[in-house]
């Protein structure tokens, strides 16, 4: 399967659309483990109470680091690759994680869970390939991407 | 396909498609799919069972003029008494059971099989099982881990992390640590029920205010069994999770037994799942998630022929 080439025109306004998509992400993570709680009878999981953290770090603080230290690259035409692919690893982690939840308030488990996990970081590990590639590359061509 | 994923938020909208359906699937094979094992990975973990049980069944028959009211029962052979009594907040059950022969304690599966989400109320089970008195088991089927050996036959030996109760081929309560004790070296267990944990051992109870059941809260409706003396048991279920009453702590639970001289007591599944069921009537007011009703489960214990 082939992603995107299409290359982003306006930086600025991405990262913000970007920064603005993972705190609601975040905030519904957070809200979800909230009402969660309410109809669990008291009882919690560290996996959902916690799910949170992976738009939270993974997506608003990870896009917002790279706009930072490498804003260059975000024009890449290779970049959409790199966004979609770890978006989708940060997808993965956060509904593994809600639904290792799920199951470890109800007090049972299943072996799928660990698929979301691996493909999670699967996808993570490839799409930050792809950005340090991108961004090798645009250093080759354009010189410093900083 | 690479011209269809260069639209905007098409990569985004299949991504998402598949995880759902992921999520879903992981869902419904856990909650919802029916899964029989039976015959699969059953062995016979006691070579005597068959011989056991088909003696014990012929040498104890049901009495012929039992004496049967709204909370006792006796035939000669089993004698049962519940009571109803308020402790800390709660509305407890308690059943005090003298049987003549072992065989008279017994469990069964829901719809004979076992299985993961396999399921029937405890009133059904017992029904379909002639049980006299029945609570829900351990609920074995919602789990990947625990032992499971019911009448003598093992059906998992996948050990759990915490206490099994043991209930050997005479009717005597054991508590093992399922992570130290192979299910195999087991060799005169007629049950073994992984729910946990105990709640007294050699007379002593062994939980504090601070114990509980995995993610559960303080206060839950409760089911346990304890053993006082040779084929005299003692069973309690509490309600909880209602205004009338709260729910009882592990350790409440325990002073229940103690307070009875039970040597050994075990703490079985709770929450939506306690169910005492007593001679065609459910005793206590079970609470099935956000209402009240008797929640399906997987297996339970019972009293009968």
């Amino acid at each position: 399967m082939s992603t995107s080439d299409t290359s982003i025109r306006a930086p600025g306004k991405h990262i913000r659309k970007t920064t603005a998509a993972y705190l609601a992400m975040t905030l519904l993570a957070a809200a979800v483990n909230f009402v969660y709680g309410i109809f669990g009878h008291g009882v919690s999981s560290g996996w959902m109470a916690w799910m949170f953290l992976y738009p939270l770090l993974g997506g608003l603080l990870f896009y917002n680091l790279i706009s930072l230290s490498i804003p260059g690259v975000i024009r890449a035409p290779r970049y959409r690759v790199f966004f979609n692919i770890h978006n989708s690893g940060i997808a993965a982690l956060t509904a593994g994680s809600f639904l290792k939840g799920i199951l470890d308030i109800a007090g049972t488990d299943s072996a799928y869970t660990a698929c979301f996990d691996a493909a999670g970081w699967l996808l993570i590990g490839a799409g930050i390939a792809v950005l340090i590639l991108t961004a090798i590359r645009c250093r080759n061509r354009l010189g410093p991407i900083v | 396909m690479k011209r269809f994923l260069s639209k905007p938020y098409r990569w985004a909208g299949l991504f998402s498609v598949l995880l759902t359906a992921a999520f879903t699937f992981v869902l419904m094979d856990t909650f919802v799919i029916e899964k029989s094992y039976s015959g699969a990975s059953a062995s016979q973990a006691n070579p005597t069972a068959a011989a056991v049980s088909a003696s014990s069944s012929s040498s104890t028959e049901q009495g012929s003029s039992a004496a049967v009211t709204d909370s006792s029962y006796d035939d000669g052979n089993i004698k049962i008494t519940i009571e109803t009594e308020r402790y800390c907040g709660s509305t407890v059950y308690i059943a005090d059971i003298q049987v003549a022969d072992p065989s008279c304690l017994k469990t069964a599966f829901a719809n004979g099989t076992y299985g993961r989400n396999i399921k029937q109320t405890t009133s059904d089970m017992a029904e379909a099982n002639d049980a006299i008195f029945a609570i829900n088991g351990d609920y074995y089927g919602f789990r990947n881990y625990g032992y499971v050996l019911r009448n003598g036959v093992a059906y998992r030996d996948t050990a759990g992390s915490g206490d099994a109760l043991v209930i050997d081929e005479n009717g005597d309560f054991s508590i093992i640590s399922e992570s130290g004790t192979s299910l195999a070296a087991l060799d005169s267990a007629w049950q073994v029920l992984s729910f946990g944990p105990a709640l007294i051992e050699d007379g002593e109870i062994v939980v504090d205010s601070s114990s509980e059941v995995s993610q559960s809260m303080t206060s839950n409706p409760r089911t346990a069994i304890g053993q006082v003396s040779e084929l005299h048991y003692i069973v309690v279920v509490s309600d909880g999770r209602t205004s009338e009453s709260e729910g009882l702590s592990l350790l409440e639970l325990a002073q229940v037994f103690e307070d009875r001289g039970c040597t050994v007591a075990y703490n079985l599944d709770g929450g939506g799942s306690s169910t005492m069921y007593f001679n065609g009537q459910i005793i206590n007011n079970p609470t099935d998630g956000s209402g009240t009703g008797e929640r399906k489960v997987s297996d339970i214990v019972y009293f009968g022929y």
